[in-house]
């Protein structure tokens, strides 16, 4: 009779997987949250060329001008990337933000291009070719971006392009020194 | 051709899997009379042997006591084996039922979602270029640019650079795109295309409240343009991706989706017909309720297309007393006026009133220039009428089949 019984282990796995699955599809939770180990840490070390050739390199003194820093990743050959690319005109020019963005596995010549042809909403761009600063910053792709406080802690971390909503809600906020 | 190829393909799969599942199954009885029968052979075997001297007596007997030990261990393997009795209805129906109910069930649900009738898409057809010749936007932008640094005050070349910008980044208003526009505006402060991309741009760079509101405004000036239906969309979807209330003014009504359909089956001279029945319709409802501003500029539009210059002309009239029409629907007034004359003929008054507007709203527009030139001519001012027909000739193309006939008139009215 036990070995009867066994038979039915197979349907109950199945029964069991889908219950989960149902479970986790309906808790309304936002399955492109996947957290970010350097919120509420200080800024991982940076030190990288800048895309520029002939200016300085990128280092961790930028995050020790005591004013909120955001740090863009982008690249050329991606599109999310082309949609916020506008945000980030909009906060340079409207918020006076100061924004860092580091080229993330893109040619010098080609990130250069893209910034020529869409304009340039960095004070500084810098150059990962070789995406080492995207390990060190918990990068899990592009375009991801890290607003900095003014003591060096980075306080958010947007997988994504941003939106008017994270602007509106948290962005602005942050650079007015409300830290969420 | 496919559709049979699949269904013969699965009638024989299927029939390969029913042969075996409807012939005679193996049941432990019937193995176990397989091997009675062998053993009965060796028995005979045995027994032949022994008799031709093949095999000694003591032998063939020991040979016989191990066939027989093996009848007796086959015997009790067959009796244990507890599937004697005949198999049940239910394993008798239900392999060959599921074999036919797979595909059955399959042709079921493909006849239901699918579209046995839809034309298959040759590979051949979606690797061939398309058949609107495909648009090179490096080309375009670049002509632009040219355009653009040859007349930086002329706002339509600064409009077409940023929007040929626009498109080079896929749609996203770029920095340099912004600046093109925003030197249009200046020059042009109405002009809906650079209204349309400032707004684009201020929803792109997350002011959607401000890009809403401007075009809101550009859909109440134009509530008729041909781009008015795809600024609704836009307007719809921008507001769904900031969460808010797209705020439109109702729909102007068009033809519904079904009386759509029913046009297209009719003949050319019926369809024809038939619009005319819901022109006239349109007209009716608007002595009803004249003061829908909107409704006669569609009747004034929908006449002029039918060639009823008249009641075109009438209806523009009472758009215009609601409220003064723009531009290109006074081209669109004065045009219907002038296709009422005979070669020749200088335009009648009324015409003329409104070919006044349309010069002063945009002075180098051909049509008013040459009748009002007509006009001028035909009261005797042949200074004025020579300066507008100059003034037209300068503008046209040198191969414009009128310029003969124009340049002999502008002979004409400084001969005399």
């Amino acid at each position: 009779m036990s070995r009867r019984l066994l038979y039915l282990l197979p349907l109950l796995t199945l029964a069991l997987m889908a219950g989960f699955f149902a479970w986790s599809l309906l808790i309304g939770r936002d399955p492109a949250a996947i957290g970010s180990v350097v919120v509420g840490r200080p800024a991982p070390p940076l030190n990288i060329p800048a895309l520029q050739e002939g200016q300085a390199p990128l280092t961790d003194a930028l995050f020790k001008s005591g004013k909120p820093v955001l740090v863009n990743f982008f690249a050329s050959w991606c599109a999310p990337c082309l949609a916020e690319h506008p945000l980030f005109m909009r906060l340079k020019e409207r918020e006076g933000a100061i924004v860092i963005g580091i080229a993330w596995k893109n040619k010098r010549d080609e990130a250069l291009a893209w910034l020529k042809r869409l304009g340039n909403p960095f004070q500084t761009a810098g150059l990962d070719l070789e995406g080492k600063a995207g390990l060190d910053w918990g990068l899990s792709g592009v375009p991801e971006t890290y607003a900095v406080d003014g003591n060096g802690i980075v306080r958010l971390h947007f997988r994504g392009p941003l939106i008017e909503r994270d602007l509106t809600d948290s962005v602005i906020p942050f650079l007015k020194g409300n830290t969420p | 051709m496919l559709e049979l190829v699949l269904a013969l393909l699965s009638a024989a799969t299927v029939g390969v899997l029913l042969i075996p599942l409807l012939g005679s199954r193996f049941d432990a009885k019937s193995r176990f009379e397989g091997e009675l029968g062998i053993y009965r052979d060796q028995l005979a075997e045995i027994e032949r042997e022994r008799t031709n001297g093949i095999l000694a007596e003591s032998e063939a007997a020991a040979a016989r006591t191990e066939v027989e030990r093996r009848i007796l261990a086959a015997a009790d393997q067959a009796a244990a084996v507890p599937s004697s009795k005949p198999p049940s209805t239910l394993h008798k129906v239900l392999p060959p039922g599921l074999a036919l109910a797979v595909p059955l069930l399959a042709l079921g649900l493909y006849l239901q979602l699918g579209h046995p009738g839809l034309p298959s898409a040759p590979f051949a057809r979606g690797s061939a270029p398309a058949e609107e010749p495909h648009m090179d936007i490096a080309r375009l932008v670049v002509e632009a640019r040219a355009r653009a640094t040859e007349h930086p005050d002329d706002p339509e070349a600064q409009a077409a650079l940023g929007e040929a910008l626009t498109l080079e980044a896929d749609g996203t208003v770029t920095q340099p795109a912004l600046e093109a526009f925003n030197k249009a505006l200046q020059r042009n402060p109405g002009d809906p295309r650079t209204l349309y991309y400032l707004g684009l741009h201020q929803a792109q760079s997350g002011d959607s409240a401000a890009a809403l509101a401007r075009w809101r405004d550009l859909l109440t000036k134009y509530p008729d343009a041909p781009f008015a239906p795809g600024l609704r969309a836009e307007i719809e979807r921008v507001a769904r991706a900031a969460g808010v209330d797209p705020g439109l003014p109702p729909a102007p009504t068009g033809p519904s989706r079904e009386q759509q359909d029913t046009m297209a089956k009719l003949s050319p001279a019926e369809r024809q017909q038939a619009i005319r029945g819901m022109v006239e319709g349109l007209a009716e409802r608007l002595k009803e309720n004249p003061q829908d501003r909107a409704g006669w500029l569609r009747l004034a539009n929908a006449w002029k297309v039918l060639g009823e210059n008249a009641n075109a002309v009438d209806a523009y009239v009472h758009a215009d007393s609601l409220a003064p029409v723009d531009a290109r629907q006074l081209a669109d007034w004065a045009e219907a006026y002038v296709r009422q004359l005979k070669p020749g003929d200088p335009p009648p008054p009324a015409a003329v009133a409104v070919l006044e507007r349309l010069e002063k709203a945009e002075p180098r527009n051909g049509l008013a220039l040459f009748y009002l030139g007509a006009a001028s001519f035909a009261s005797g001012d042949k200074q004025a009428a020579a300066r507008r027909w100059k003034a037209l000739l300068s503008r046209l193309p040198p191969d414009a089949p009128i310029r003969e006939m124009l340049e002999q008139r502008i002979k004409e009215a400084e001969a005399k």
